[in-house]
């Protein structure tokens, strides 16, 4: 850490941006130390995007100053920014697929020879320097769009590493990581601040910020509410923050064991091998109750969605095994034949495979459900399709100005909840979740979780796949762990009933063989 | 997290609907000519879909009166777009599938030659004609969804690839000669068939006399109207049309929801086939004839109707009513451009820039950028719009702060 | 992304260039040979004949084709090769005539689809020794032996006599002008023009481009009507917009509008039949040329000397000569 005597890498002192008819942003303050990791904490819409971007150059026009190393800093452009020394990596990814690694990190900044044609050679010699130096030993030359996502992540490191930055902004960079990957992430910002580059770190995950950050900024409502030092804070105070006001536990799970109801999901032997080189599943078993959640936890690749799409439908009759719901034998078919026999998917990614985000909150709430307000000519019954869609939308506590609203214009955590409508409206007696959770804000986060409990409380079967160890272990009475397609633990709530759920416990299973780690987590210093 | 994501990206972040009350950031303080200009947006709000219609249609009015709105004028000119407007309803709904299909002029062209082989040498009653026509369409337009659908072609590939196929069949089917369908039997009239053809869309042929008032209505008007409402009803009301909103706005989630995407792609290539089978017969008629080039470059007129009328090329957006919209803003400008007898070159490059103004008009976005620019002449000097560069010698001075600090509050 | 992928993409991208260097280099070799071949035949032997027509989709186009084949059935030593549709593609057109001369036809016809960019194809065949006949529409070289075609603006004058002719008081006269852009427009334009200026009493007081399309004659005789102008006569630069403007009149009670085409088509939906049927008052044969194309080229097989340019005349078609005219002309029946 620096001292204080140094001026600050960078200093952002009373930031104000206005958008027509928003305040995005008001008396902001953001300081952070070469070689310290600054956690920028806040739900969705609290202004941290928009205060990132003002950093970025994004925004042309804001109030309030800038400072980098103690000088004045006018930072309008994107260029401004780049000259500063400040690179930025988003949320969502700006790889080009179609494009190799070599040529995404060199994208715009391209090496050329004496005649002018682009230095392949040296791009790639670079690109490989700079990813071994991420622990990374993906070839330059592949694909991105070959690339797995969490390798992705770290080629966008290393394209930003390529600008030679003094301060780096990271969005949300474990949202998409398993466990292990986050680890290794991890151990290159730690490598990044020994260098004394400064760290923006964005993320939802408290546990991961108690474990990177120095400090902590927390915005609410575009304003700054107040910055501490990690180690003298407390989980809950920060959540307060955040939320202003406390909430209680982060995971409402009642502890009473469910898992005495009928077996609603039985499936053994679930097998499904790949033809485009994803996972595949090897006879998995997966069983599930009336009232209780399993979890399915494992590493990225592991197959842990693949269970929940072969269980649905989505590979079609190229998945088998053994399968029975509600006690009848069931063969996955279609998805639409999947929701006819109770089943339902809040899927890995919202908008990408669960919504119609340019429509409205009815349309994709009583999506799947439409044939429940069908009248005899096919057509849809409208007031019956609004009440229950209105019902759910009250249930669930979506905040939407309107039913017809587009889904677009939702926070996360509300686009999550109108997908949990649209499940739940097809009355499923078992739901699929894979990811429930994935990048929507602390407060949602928890209103989620209250939502699963009382789903099960119900008597709704959830089965359930995360990447949040903690979560898993939080929510679940069974965790099953997977790893290269196959079973290798199962894990429970209640000690009485066999090994106890932990992280430590559960992460060996997912790591379980000594050829699924090595291929995985090849190049890790772990 | 209570409000609505502001998350206020300049570029193509549009607000949640609504964040502008009376009270927003263009408060009474404003000048005279400004808070005057936000009194009347609204009212322009409501009407917006319809302004380019509304433009076309005053200009008319304007400039030639009684002659431009009068119900033979008005007939004729929708008359002579009517089979287009049928396409472009079938294209409208391959296009909110995500899809494009540009076989339909062609299909129109091959479904017209087969009506009209069919009255001049078949005798064949109308009645027999019109449906199979619309047969041999749909099933033209079933082998585009199912090339589509299941070989995976893309829609732009597999129906430039069937608008050729079409056309050779036309061409082949009617060895490029024209073939009229003003049939006169062995006494020198007009054949019944042939006569009751005519009533399809020849001119001064009305249906429907003495029902729909006294002269009835010619065909080729209600066809389009018919097809119009129909498929209205269709797309807004029944569970098909959500499922082909669904398909194009995210076929993934549409999948995930239960429903069979390839029905509905391979259903909304058939129903496009079978309009322009429908069209064929109606084409026939007006031009009392079926040429082996008939319908050439029609699908472009129809897509063009689509998409002035707000139907997007990526999916999921779009509506009949929109179509209908759009329809009548070509014909009626064609209509207007005529009756004032302007010069034919001119024409072009008129009708080429109404219909960029009448697109630009009436994007929903147009009165947001609009506020947004009245907004920004209230708060005094703007700097330059986003991702520009600004000009370094603005920013004054070394203790500076940003220029729009200086806004006055 | 193995390697034995990317083995084969190299070999591809490889295979790929050899192509394009061996098409390079027989361009090349295509021109070294110029000068070559044809013309040295006997007059007994058997004569090959190419002919590129620019777009068999169009109804006087595809009577052309059928008249070729019939007359050309007349002289047994002539032998037709299929006929080459270019569809109204320039380049394809260019690459059919460039196919004749590599067959090494022994006479080519051509019916240019525009002169400009079919003249360096038609001089490839001229420089390859072939006589070439041009069809209907000219090209901007005179390497060509005969060019055979009919006089637009003779028609267009003739169209005007008759106009004089009919409203020796003067009167109002509307103009259905094909596509602005194409040649044979601008002359039965003008030809017109010339001829009805005998008469100052005759105005004409709409003209609109109809694009020789009938859909197109409808509409615009449904305007002009609306507009209100009073017309004693329409001069349609072709039959089907001829006959689609006076559907348009008939539909309006305009029964006493004559209307004027131009093609005068031997088929059952051709002009002649409309002037049988009382529906125009002329039209003007546009001839085919192909009787004339055929005999000139038995006469280039039988070594005779052939008139450079061929122009042929018209006939104008009114109800009394109708049923003979199309008697002459009706190729039902006479090819296959």
């Amino acid at each position: 850490m620096s001292s204080d005597a140094k001026p600050p890498l960078l200093a952002m002192r009373g930031i104000a941006k206005s958008f027509p008819g928003v305040r995005a942003l008001k008396g902001v303050e953001l300081t952070v130390h070469a070689g310290e990791v600054v956690a920028l904490l806040g739900e969705n819409g609290a202004g941290k995007s928009t205060l990132m971007n003002v950093l970025a150059g994004v925004h042309p026009d804001y109030e309030g100053v800038i400072e980098r190393d103690g000088a004045p800093a006018a930072i309008h452009s994107p260029k401004d920014a780049q000259r500063h020394g400040i690179g930025m990596i988003h949320q969502e990814l700006n790889l080009v697929p179609e494009l190799s690694v070599a040529e995404n990190v060199f994208l715009g900044r391209e090496l050329r020879t004496a005649r002018g044609t682009v230095d392949k050679k040296a791009q790639e010699a670079r690109a490989r320097e700079l990813l071994a130096g991420l622990g990374l030993a993906v070839p330059p030359r592949r694909l991105v769009k070959h690339c797995r996502l969490a390798e992705q992540q770290l080629i966008e490191v290393a394209k930003a590493l390529n600008l030679d930055v003094r301060l780096l902004v990271m969005d949300e960079p474990t949202s998409a990581l398993a466990d292990a990957e986050v680890r290794r992430l991890f151990a290159v910002i730690r490598d990044l601040t020994a260098r004394g580059v400064g760290v923006v770190y964005i993320s939802h995950r408290l546990e991961e910020l108690e474990e990177i950050a120095g400090t902590v900024t927390v915005l609410r409502d575009g304003a700054y509410v107040g910055t501490r030092r990690m180690a003298e804070t407390t989980r809950a105070e920060l959540v307060r923050l955040m939320v202003g006001r406390p909430l209680g536990e982060l995971f409402p799970r009642r502890p009473e064991q469910h898992c005495g109801g009928e077996v609603r999901l039985a499936a053994e032997g679930l097998t499904y091998v790949s033809q485009d080189g994803g996972p595949s599943l090897y006879g998995v078993d997966v069983s599930v109750r009336a009232g209780e959640i399993v979890g399915i936890a494992g590493l990225m690749g592991a197959g842990r969605s693949e269970v929940l799409q072969a269980l649905f439908g989505h590979y079609g009759t190229r998945a088998h095994g053994r399968i029975t719901v509600d006690g009848r034998p069931y063969r996955p078919r279609s998805p639409g034949h999947a929701i006819r026999r109770g089943l339902a998917l809040v899927a890995e990614d919202r908008k990408g495979q669960s919504l119609v985000t340019a429509n409205t909150v009815r349309f994709n709430g009583s999506l799947a459900a439409l044939a429940r307000y069908r009248t005899p000519w096919r057509t849809v019954h409208k007031r019956r399709e609004r009440e229950a869609v209105a019902g759910q939308i009250e249930a669930l506590k979506v905040k939407t100005p309107g039913m017809e609203t587009a889904v677009q214009h939702l926070s996360g955590g509300n686009q999550q909840k109108v997908v949990l409508a649209k499940c739940l409206l097809t009355r499923p007696s078992v739901l699929l979740m894979d990811e429930p959770t994935r990048g929507i804000d602390v407060g949602a986060k928890a209103e989620i979780h209250r939502l699963m409990d009382e789903l099960a409380a119900q008597g709704t079967a959830i089965l359930v796949v995360s990447s949040e160890l903690p979560e898993l272990i939080g929510m679940c009475d069974r965790v099953l762990v997977l790893c290269e397609g196959r079973l290798t633990g199962e894990f429970h709530r209640d000690p009485a009933r066999g090994p106890q759920a932990g992280q430590e416990a559960v992460l060996t299973a997912a790591m379980a063989r000594e050829t699924v780690t090595t291929h995985h987590l090849r190049g890790t210093r772990s | 997290m209570t409000k609505t994501q502001p998350d206020p990206a300049p570029a193509g972040g549009e607000g949640p609907d609504g964040t502008h009350g009376p009270g927003g950031p263009g408060g009474p303080d404003g000048t005279g000519a400004v808070s005057r200009a936000r009194r009347i947006l609204p009212v322009l709000g409501s009407l917006q879909a319809y302004i380019g219609l509304i433009l076309i249609v005053a200009i008319g009015v304007i400039t030639k009166g009684d002659v431009f709105l009068n119900q033979t004028n008005l007939t004729n000119a929708v008359g002579a777009f009517a089979t287009r407007g049928i396409l472009a309803v079938g294209v409208t709904l391959v296009i909110l599938a995500a899809g494009i299909d540009l076989s339909v002029g062609s299909l129109m062209g091959f479904a017209s030659m087969s009506a009209a082989i069919m009255v001049a040498h078949h005798d064949m009653p109308v009645w027999l004609i019109v449906p199979a026509c619309m047969l041999i369409g749909a099933g033209f337009g079933l082998a585009n969804g199912i090339g589509t659908a299941w070989l995976k072609i893309q829609s732009f590939v597999m129906t430039l690839a069937m608008m050729s196929i079409a056309r050779g069949l036309d061409r082949k089917m009617s060895d490029n000669e024209s073939v009229g369908t003003l049939v006169a039997g062995p006494d020198g009239e007009l054949t019944e068939n042939s006569e009751s053809f005519q009533k399809l869309g020849t001119p001064d042929n009305n249906v429907l006399e003495g029902i729909l008032g006294p002269d009835g209505i010619y065909f080729p008007v209600l066809a389009f109207l018919m097809v119009c409402v129909v498929f209205h009803l269709l797309l807004s009301r029944t569970t098909f049309g959500r499922h082909i909103y669904a398909v194009g706005g995210n076929p993934t989630a549409a999948r995930l929801s239960g429903i069979n995407v390839t029905f509905v792609i391979i259903a909304v290539f058939t129903l496009s086939g079978m309009l322009a089978g429908f069209a064929g017969p109606i084409d026939a008629a007006y031009s009392v004839s079926a040429d082996p080039q008939a319908g050439y470059t029609y699908e472009l007129d129809a897509i063009a109707a689509a998409v002035i009328g707000g139907a997007s090329l990526a999916g999921g957006k779009g509506t009949i009513i929109g179509t209908f919209v759009g329809a009548l803003i070509l014909t009626l400008l064609d209509n207007v451009l005529g009756l004032n007898a302007v010069d034919d070159n001119w024409q072009l490059v008129i009708k080429g820039s109404i219909v960029v103004l009448a697109v630009v008009l009436q994007r929903p976005d147009l009165l947001q950028s609009i506020k947004n620019g009245i907004d920004r002449l209230r708060g005094g000097r703007s700097r330059t719009g986003p991702g520009r560069t600004p000009d370094k010698a603005q920013v004054p001075g070394p203790a500076s702060a940003p220029a729009s600090k200086e806004t006055p509050r | 992304m193995s390697s034995s992928t990317r083995t084969l993409r190299r070999a591809l991208t490889a295979a790929t260039a050899v192509l394009a260097a061996t098409a390079l280099a027989a361009g090349c070799a295509s021109k070294t040979e110029e000068g070559g071949g044809g013309g040295e035949k006997g007059a007994g032997d058997e004569f090959v004949i190419g002919y590129s027509q620019a777009n068999n989709a169009e109804p006087y186009r595809a009577q052309l084709n059928k008249q070729l084949e019939h007359y050309v059935k007349d002289y047994p030593n002539l032998k037709l090769l299929p006929i080459a549709d270019a569809q109204q593609d320039n380049a394809q057109q260019v690459s059919q005539i460039q196919q004749f001369v590599q067959q090494k036809v022994d006479i080519l016809i051509v019916s240019p689809n525009e002169p400009a960019p079919v003249t360096p194809a038609v001089e490839q065949a001229c420089a390859a020794g072939i006589p070439v006949i041009i069809l209907d529409r000219t090209v901007d070289t005179d390497c060509y032996t005969s060019f055979i075609g009919g006089d637009n603006f003779e028609i267009g004058k003739k169209a005007g006599e008759a106009v004089v002719k009919e409203l020796p008081d003067g009167g109002n006269v509307a103009e259905l002008r094909g596509l602005l852009s194409t040649e044979p427009q601008k002359q039965r334009h003008d030809g017109f023009m010339e001829a009805i200026g005998e008469n100052p009493g005759i105005k004409v007081v709409e003209e609109r481009e109809g694009k020789w399309l009938q859909p197109e004659g409808t509409k615009i005789m449904q305007q002009w009507l609306a507009r209100g102008t009073d017309i004693d006569l329409v001069y349609a630069h072709n039959d089907p917009m001829a006959i689609g403007a006076q559907q348009a009149a008939k539909a309006a009670g305009k029964d006493e509008i004559k209307f004027i085409g131009i093609d005068g088509l031997a088929i059952p939906d051709g002009g002649i039949r409309a002037v049988q049927q009382e529906r125009m008052a002329y039209t003007y044969l546009y001839p085919t040329g192909a009787e004339e194309a055929a005999k000139t080229a038995a006469d280039i097989a039988a070594g005779e000397k052939v008139e450079k340019k061929q122009t042929l005349g018209t006939v104008e078609i009114t109800e009394a000569n109708a049923e003979d005219v199309y008697a002459k002309y009706d190729m039902s029946g006479k090819v296959d």
